[in-house]
């Protein structure tokens, strides 16, 4: 691979440092296992209430029945997402994400870019919105939704999320035919560091882990605790640390899934329960936190 | 009669989607037109010019003001128009108020008859036309449909859009029409391409519009569809008598991906073209928007048709970048499809046993059970030799085994097809295999059949056990709601049962629910095998007015309790002709008839003393005898004309007998046995059709 082009670390670091530029705040990943970046405090609950906010963060996702022991090329239980959350969606969004574009060496106008009808919608979070998959030459490599609902709430200002799939563009900038051949860093002596390096054994283990190991038993009643938790969380007017909460339950939802233990009748139930409590989060976050922000905002232009 | 000008109204967009923006633009234009006619504003045709980022709407010579109107128009007598006090009466006060004009300001006056009249003068002076479109426009953007979508917010506002506007361009001739919608208000600029002419561009004048968008690299749909076949046209000939595959919905869809298209070409590896061209062709075109080659001999080659939106001079690397995408989506169907064939198909019909068909109809290897048995009954039914029967069974057991390879998983379009591989990868006798592969049809209205009657028992037992499950559980559908797709599945059935002769359906419906029951499904057999078989009437009766019969005469035959769709359809045709033939008789039997249906009553039997009867009424009873004998002749041979025509010869003596008897009689006995003549009468148009449905409409 030639020194010019960047190694997934790179990328990473140009999108934050663009993103900053546009006036982001640089967030780090959600502490726990989420599904997407969506599921992140800064996207799912900031979508909230009327305070404007902008952030980027990369995003390490979970999903149990996606793992491949690593003998896939493509297809992975961990990787990563960026997201890239405006709110309010500014006028020029489209123009500032083919700048990111450029900024990991993919210049829009060497390329050939679409934005493709796709439409996004979150059973478990009771979200929806409308937008596209970006396409370049081709390749599926970003989301991007405007927001209309979240938590069955309507948003207002709609925000903006951007979500770019990093090891496929990373493997496009790089041209190698498999995630794990991907050049992650280099050593000082210039020795690439690859991907495969970082996360192929992680994805052997959390494979089996996932598929042969995990506790059935425990996942159910972890997700009866947490469940139980959220609503105490919520009774004590806590939104945060019930969202939390909610995250738990959706994963141990996921890996029950990857081990092949629940039924139609009872997915779609657990579905239904990880929904109910992520509504109530978001309806508790706007009013003991979004909606109360607006009016210091206020009382602080008055004053 | 005013200037005129050019009028523009460009609503400029991010990318909207191509089925929502294609129903938009055919309503901008009338739209359009609708409000300009409203506004009194003479103009020329509408044009509507669009790309996925733009929706305009052009008119040449629109007037810059509206025509002054002067308008007089007579009312009533000025007699009857004012009471003895001189006020205007109701009359005046109708006429004023159609007007438009207030009774106080009618006018009197003696018209050229002599009399007087009142009179209604409206004069509205002529209205400049920049308010009028500034409005119009902001009503138009505003009015735009989505059906079957959705419309968004963007920003702070809360007006909504198919996806945002970002600007709007609004002229009359070189001046900007102010229009605001959203956060957008109206200048002179359009944008052009994204990379080719990145910006603003200035439209100068209205007439100028295409122009400017011409030289900022965007085309309209209609040129781009034709650039895109030129384009196709030009690889076809390059490669004698090539055929690219350009379906109309993803065709659509193409033109309203780009701005500035450029038709290229790509190839992929030789080693897919082992795997089964749907697949191929399903990931190239639904997935990627690739059309496919195929060489001048109908086979399918290794290249594909693309269509760019980028800057042509590199196209090396578009091309590149897409050959990437269609090699790590057919590597996937690769290795699904070789991974799938190292499995026997009966692991797969096993599996079955763990994918549900419908939660409370158990799973898909039980429904694979009932089809077994339903399709080789089905195949009985049809005349179908042993090995046929062998056949249909077989295929039935091996129909839905692909629902669990890797390939259906992954492109579950192709359900059947993929069946069908693998059944003839196995050895399995080629109409099992046709059969597999044709089970889903037909898959909409108008769709082909399965094209072996071995596939037509599978496809019947298939939705027929789907249709009697659904109404088991008690979830038959609504006019709103039909999830399991039953209505589309009857009608289905119906259109093979016409092909099959010999089937009976209401032994087939009791057949699927005795599968169900025998294995440990509970419901009253009876009640839902009556509902099943009034849904299929309904749909008969449904088809059979599509297909032109009257109201009446389809009535006459479902009321008689026909469901097998070929004895239905041919006596339904059979009386329509009959009736067509000599309404007269048809008529007057239909009266007759309802008349003798309403007195009849059937607890007295039809046993006839003959000693009673008068010279009608063994006439009729004679009639009766012979008419009854010729409809079992004729029903026995399945001539609906005939038994119709037997029932057409009760017509004199049933007149007749009403003609000369008082059935009333106040002698019990007699009463009682004219009663049971009358029965003796209905009885014999009971297994044909109910003639007394064609009275009712007159």
């Amino acid at each position: 691979m030639s020194k010019d082009v960047l190694t997934f670390q790179d990328m990473i670091l140009a999108l934050e440092r663009y993103w900053a530029s546009c006036g982001c705040t640089v967030m780090q990943p959600y502490d726990s296992e989420v599904g997407a970046g969506t599921f992140h405090t800064a996207t799912t609950l900031r979508s909230l209430g009327p305070a404007a906010w902008r952030t980027c963060y990369p995003q390490p996702c979970r999903r149990p029945a996606d793992g491949r022991y690593g003998e896939n090329p493509n297809r992975m239980q961990h990787y990563y997402q960026f997201q890239v959350i405006l709110k309010p969606c500014p006028a020029d969004s489209q123009d500032l994400y083919l700048g990111s574009l450029a900024a990991i060496g993919l210049d829009p106008a060497e390329h050939d870019v679409r934005f493709v009808e796709d439409d996004w919608e979150s059973p478990t979070l009771g979200a929806w919105g409308l937008g596209w998959e970006v396409w370049m030459d081709g390749m599926e490599v970003t989301q991007y939704t405007y927001f209309q609902q979240v938590g069955g709430i309507e948003v207002d200002p709609v925000p903006v999320e951007i979500t770019y799939g990093l090891e496929r563009i990373a493997m496009y900038i790089q041209g190698v035919d498999s995630v794990f051949d991907l050049v992650w860093s280099y050593l000082p002596d210039g020795t690439p560091m690859t991907y495969g390096d970082v996360f192929l054994e992680n994805e052997r283990e959390f494979s089996a882990y996932n598929f042969e190991v995990a506790d059935v038993e425990m996942m159910r009643q972890k997700f009866d605790d947490y469940e139980r938790e959220c609503h105490s969380c919520l009774e004590h007017r806590l939104p945060l640390p019930a969202y939390d909460c909610v995250m738990k339950c959706s994963h141990a939802f996921n890996l029950l899934d990857a081990r092949g233990a629940i039924s139609a009748t009872e997915r779609a139930n657990y579905i239904l329960r990880v929904r109910t409590i992520a509504k109530l989060c978001c309806e508790s976050y706007l009013a003991e936190v979004a909606a109360k922000n607006d009016g210091d905002a206020k009382k602080g232009e008055v004053a | 009669m005013a200037d005129t000008r050019d009028f523009l109204l460009e609503i400029g967009t991010e990318e909207m989607p191509s089925a929502p923006l294609m129903n938009a633009s055919a309503q901008l234009g009338k739209l359009v037109a609708s409000e300009l006619d409203a506004a009194g504003l003479v103009h020329g045709e509408v044009r509507v010019i669009s790309s996925p980022r733009r929706l305009a709407a052009l008119v040449p010579a629109v007037a810059t003001a509206t025509d002054e109107v002067h308008e007089v128009r007579r009312g009533p007598a000025a007699s009857i128009a004012f009471d003895e006090s001189g006020s205007p009466t109701k009359a005046a006060q109708g006429f004023a108020r159609k007007c438009g004009v207030e009774a106080g300001d009618l006018v009197r006056r003696v018209d050229s008859d002599g009399r007087e009249y009142v009179f209604a003068e409206r004069s509205v002076p002529s209205a400049p036309a920049m308010p009028i479109l500034s409005e119009l426009s902001e009503r138009v953007i505003a009015s735009l449909q989505w059906p079957n979508y959705r419309s968004q917010r963007w920003g702070s506002t809360h007006q909504t859009f198919v996806r945002p506007i970002r600007w709007i361009c609004a002229l009359l001739g070189d001046e900007v029409v102010p229009v605001s919608y959203a956060d957008v208000t109206s200048g002179n600029v359009t944008r052009g391409h994204r990379v080719l002419a990145p910006g603003d561009h200035l439209v100068a004048e209205a007439a100028d519009y295409e122009r400017t968008l011409e030289k900022a690299f965007v085309l309209s749909a209609e040129r781009r569809a034709e650039a895109i076949r030129e384009g196709i046209a030009r690889v076809e000939s390059e490669r004698g008598g090539a055929h690219v595959d350009t379906p109309r919905r993803i065709f659509d869809e193409v033109v309203n991906l780009c701005e500035w298209p450029t038709v290229l070409v790509g190839t992929f590896d030789e080693e897919f073209l082992s795997v089964p061209h749907e697949i191929i062709c399903e990931s190239m075109l639904s997935n990627q928007r690739y059309f496919p080659i195929y060489d001048a001999s109908g086979a399918l080659t290794r290249e594909f048709v693309v269509v760019s939106n980028a800057d042509p001079r590199v196209s090396e690397t578009v091309i590149a970048g897409n050959e990437k995408v269609v090699r790590a989506r057919l590597d996937d169907a690769k290795f699904f499809y070789d991974e799938d064939l190292k499995r026997p198909m009966e692991e797969f019909v096993e599996r079955l046993g763990t994918v549900t068909f419908q939660e409370r109809l158990g799973t898909m290897l039980q429904k694979v059970e009932r089809m077994e048995c339903l399709a080789a009954a089905v195949a009985r039914q049809a005349g179908c030799d042993e090995e046929g029967v062998a056949s249909a069974a077989r295929a039935a057991h091996l129909a839905k085994a692909d629902l669990v390879s890797q390939a259906v998983v992954e492109f579950t379009n192709q359900q059947g097809v993929m069946g069908g591989y693998y059944a003839a990868a196995a050895g399995e006798p080629a109409e099992v295999c046709d059969a597999i592969r044709e089970h889903y049809r037909p898959r909409f209205a108008g769709d082909e059949l399965p094209s072996g009657t071995c596939g037509r028992c599978v496809a019947v037992a298939d939705k027929l056990d789907t249709v009697c499950g659904i109404f088991a559980i008690d979830e038959p559908p609504t006019g709103s709601s039909d999830p399991y797709a039953v209505r589309r599945a009857a009608i289905g059935i119906i259109a093979m049962l016409r092909t099959l002769p010999g089937c009976d359906l209401r032994q087939l419906i009791g057949l699927a629910l005795g599968s169900y029951a025998v294995q440990g499904l509970e419901f009253d057999l009876e009640s839902v095998s009556a509902a099943v078989v009034q849904f299929f009437q309904g749909r008969l009766v449904a088809i059979a007015r599509e297909e032109g019969l009257s109201p009446d005469t389809i009535e006459a035959v479902s009321s008689v309790g026909v469901i097998d769709p070929i004895e239905f359809m041919a006596r339904a045709r059979a009386l329509e002709d009959a009736r067509s033939q000599d309404a007269e008789t048809f008529d007057a039997l239909a009266q007759a008839y309802a008349r003798a249906a309403h007195l009849a009553d059937a607890s007295l039997g039809t046993e006839v003393d003959e000693g009673m009867l008068a010279d009608a009424e063994r006439a009729l009873l004679a009639a009766c005898d012979e008419g009854s004998e010729r409809v079992r002749c004729a029903l026995a041979a399945g001539d609906f004309s005939a038994a119709i025509t037997a029932l057409a010869g009760l017509k004199a003596p049933i007149d007749r007998f009403f003609d000369d008897v008082l059935v009333m009689d106040e002698d019990t006995a007699v009463r009682e046995n004219r009663l049971r003549l009358l029965n003796r009468f209905v009885e014999v148009f009971s297994g044909v059709a109910n003639i007394g449905a064609l009275s009712r409409k007159k």
